[in-house]
């Protein structure tokens, strides 16, 4: 297991969100260390996702800031993200229908390669490398996963199981060191769920792991701590069991669910 | 390797015929570009070599292409050398357009407009500087263009869909009167000649079959620069589909919201797309003025802007041969459309004549979505891809 101490990679600090007259967030703070696995959790509507829509820059915070004081940047624009070491998977699978899975995983990659514009119009023996050597990552990536098999396929004509990986093996392109998982556990069968758990488990060593999901046999044994969202406010905060066993939880959320 | 000695030996078959037939210094020439022929043909057919070298496969084609067509050009005669410089102009700017829409997934309904600003920039920088090289007026051309895809595709950061084709459009309606306004520049309504003649250098016309005519000679040597500076265009748009960017506006195209995951900024890359597509058509149209010898503004209303797009779905969207295909259609369109008028002895002046081109194109057009949705070449590609598949099965 990663040092789960020192400087963390993500800092929200007090972050309110309204949209009119719409409170989304209230005054969220929790971070984010390297090393850790962060599960943020709540009902539908606490506002899991514009959390998650202010990390990546989708949506300005009204009030208060996101912080990446590891690598000293305040509120990245979300193109900015992956050359930031911060990556994002998407609910549902998100890839790009048209290109096949593997130019799918070298997008996730491609702020790392070298070679502009005129390298690649020229098409000069640097652009080349680049391409080759990305090529190569991102098979290597996806043999990582265990679904090399699929490189050529398009997304429409993978597993479901299959493509939410490859939206992973996208994600960990950019050699992140946050990682922020949306839903990574939705559609996915028994199996496959122990799998992406051991997936997720095995990647905290080289990143903190950020993840909105709502299946709790699924979160409970992966994270380190719960961020328990409801109504745009933190209502508990700490690790898994005991958070389970917090009131206000309890009565918003998991009472519900067990 | 069978396959590479086959065209290798094929080539060398046609190596020694063409010199055994020819007249003397014209063969020296014929030789020399069958022999290149014949050797990037064999480096071709070997896919291992081409899987290990991207680009040189790209040049190896593309060199391939322009010496075939080169060749053929001094052979053939003065209408078809006509046809196959207006083929070539129309290549490149489909190939501007197709990476516009293709690759970064936006539309213009201004590229008559964006290929007329090149003509015009060619015959405007050939009028004030009388004796500066072909290829400088080229430039020039190129960079109005990107200038203008530039200023035309600021708008394109923030408008979608039918909103962007509406301000292209609104480009290409109002690029007669811009011309107007101008007209101490551009020459308004009657356009622009070029003051001297584009000529080739003494040591290529020496080169040059010999022909009953000069006009002939300069057909041919037109025809073959423009084969030439094709060749470029085709080279980087090959390379940049190819590449980082080409597949940074794919993501765009694909799923915006990924793309900006992936680190590709959006604003960025749809202007980008822009100007690389304004200029490719900017060359297309600086290239048909340098062939015509003038610029007329009544080329570049709003008519060949609608040409242009129907010439690139009938091609195929987003593909290199898809450009050939549209270029090849739009070569033979006129020719082709004055002999039907013939067949069917309907006055060339008369009504129906003058829409046959409008019909011929909408039918096309119709019949393309229709029966190929890709295109000519995306249906030659689904054609090649069954008769391996069955070959394949065969083979097991």
């Amino acid at each position: 297991m990663g040092d789960a101490s020192g400087t963390p990679i993500l800092a929200v600090e007090s972050v309110t969100v309204r949209f009119g007259g719409l409170t989304a967030l209230r005054d969220v703070s929790f971070d984010v260390r390297p090393g850790e696995i962060v599960g943020l959790i709540g009902p539908n509507g606490a506002g899991k996702t514009t959390a998650f829509n202010v990390v990546c820059g989708f949506v300005r915070p009204t009030e208060g800031r996101v912080r990446f004081p590891l690598i000293d940047r305040d509120g990245l624009r979300p193109a900015q993200l992956a050359a930031h070491g911060v990556a994002r998977t998407l609910q549902g699978v998100g890839l790009f229908p048209r290109l096949s899975v593997l130019e799918n995983v070298m997008a996730g990659g491609q702020t790392a390669v070298g070679g502009g514009f005129w390298s690649g119009f020229l098409g000069l023996p640097s652009a080349v490398r680049s391409e080759r050597h990305l090529r190569e990552r991102a098979h290597a990536m996806l043999a990582r996963l265990g679904v090399d098999g699929f490189a050529m396929r398009l997304p429409s004509a993978i597993p479901y199981g299959v493509a939410k990986k490859v939206a992973v093996a996208r994600a960990l392109m950019c050699e992140p060191r946050l990682l922020l998982l949306d839903e990574p556990a939705s559609g996915l069968d028994e199996a496959e769920l122990d799998d992406f758990a051991a997936l997720i488990a095995g990647l905290r060593q080289d990143m903190g792991v950020l993840l909105v999901e709502h299946d709790m046999e699924f979160v409970m044994p992966l994270v380190d701590r719960l961020v328990v969202l409801n109504f745009g406010e933190v209502i508990a905060h700490g690790a898994p069991n005991d958070v389970r066993h917090h009131e206000a939880v309890v009565a918003a959320y998991l009472g519900v669910d067990e | 390797m069978r396959a590479r000695l086959a065209v290798a030996g094929a080539l060398v078959v046609g190596v020694v015929a063409t010199a055994l037939l020819a007249r003397a210094r014209v063969a020296i020439v014929l030789v020399v570009c069958e022999a290149l022929f014949a050797a990037l043909a064999a480096l071709w057919v070997s896919p291992s070599w081409r899987a290990a070298h991207p680009v040189g496969t790209r040049l190896a084609q593309t060199v391939m292409t322009v010496d075939a067509l080169g060749v053929a050009s001094a052979f053939v005669s003065t209408s078809v050398n006509g046809n196959l410089e207006a083929g070539v102009s129309m290549t490149i700017v489909l190939l501007g357009l197709s990476f516009l829409t293709g690759s970064s997934g936006q539309i213009s309904l201004g590229h008559g407009a964006f290929m007329g600003v090149g003509a015009f920039a060619a015959a405007i920088w050939a009028n004030h500087h009388a004796h500066s090289p072909v290829v400088i007026a080229l430039l020039a051309a190129v960079v109005a263009g990107a200038a203008v895809g530039f200023l035309l595709g600021l708008p394109a950061t923030r408008l979608r869909g039918p909103y962007l084709a509406g301000m292209t459009l609104a480009f290409a309606v109002a690029f007669g009167s811009i011309l107007n306004a101008f007209s101490s520049w551009t020459g308004g309504d009657s356009g622009l000649q070029l003051p001297t003649a584009v000529s080739a250098p003494r040591w290529l016309v020496d080169l040059l079959p010999p022909s009953d005519s000069p006009l002939a000679a300069a057909t041919v040597w037109l025809s073959q620069i423009s084969l030439v500076v094709a060749g470029v265009a085709l080279f980087a748009m090959s390379n940049l589909f190819a590449s980082r960017v080409g597949r940074s506006m794919r993501l765009v195209r694909d799923h915006d919201v990924a793309a900006e995951l992936a680190g590709v900024s959006l604003p960025r890359a749809r202007v980008v797309a822009f100007v690389i597509s304004a200029a490719y058509a900017a060359l297309g149209g600086a290239l048909s003025t340098l062939v015509n010898n003038s610029v007329s503004p009544a080329t570049y209303g709003f008519a060949l802007s609608i040409t242009i797009l129907a010439l690139m779905v009938i091609g195929g969207i987003g593909t290199i041969p898809g450009a050939m295909i549209g270029g090849l259609i739009f070569a033979y369109s006129t020719s082709s459309i004055s002999w039907i008028t013939a067949r069917l002895g309907l006055n060339p002046q008369g009504n129906l004549a003058s829409q046959l081109n409008g019909i011929i194109f909408g039918v096309l057009l119709v019949g393309a979505i229709v029966a190929a949705p890709m295109g000519i070449a995306g249906a030659g590609r689904q054609v090649a891809r069954r008769w391996r598949e069955r070959h394949h099965l065969r083979a097991d």
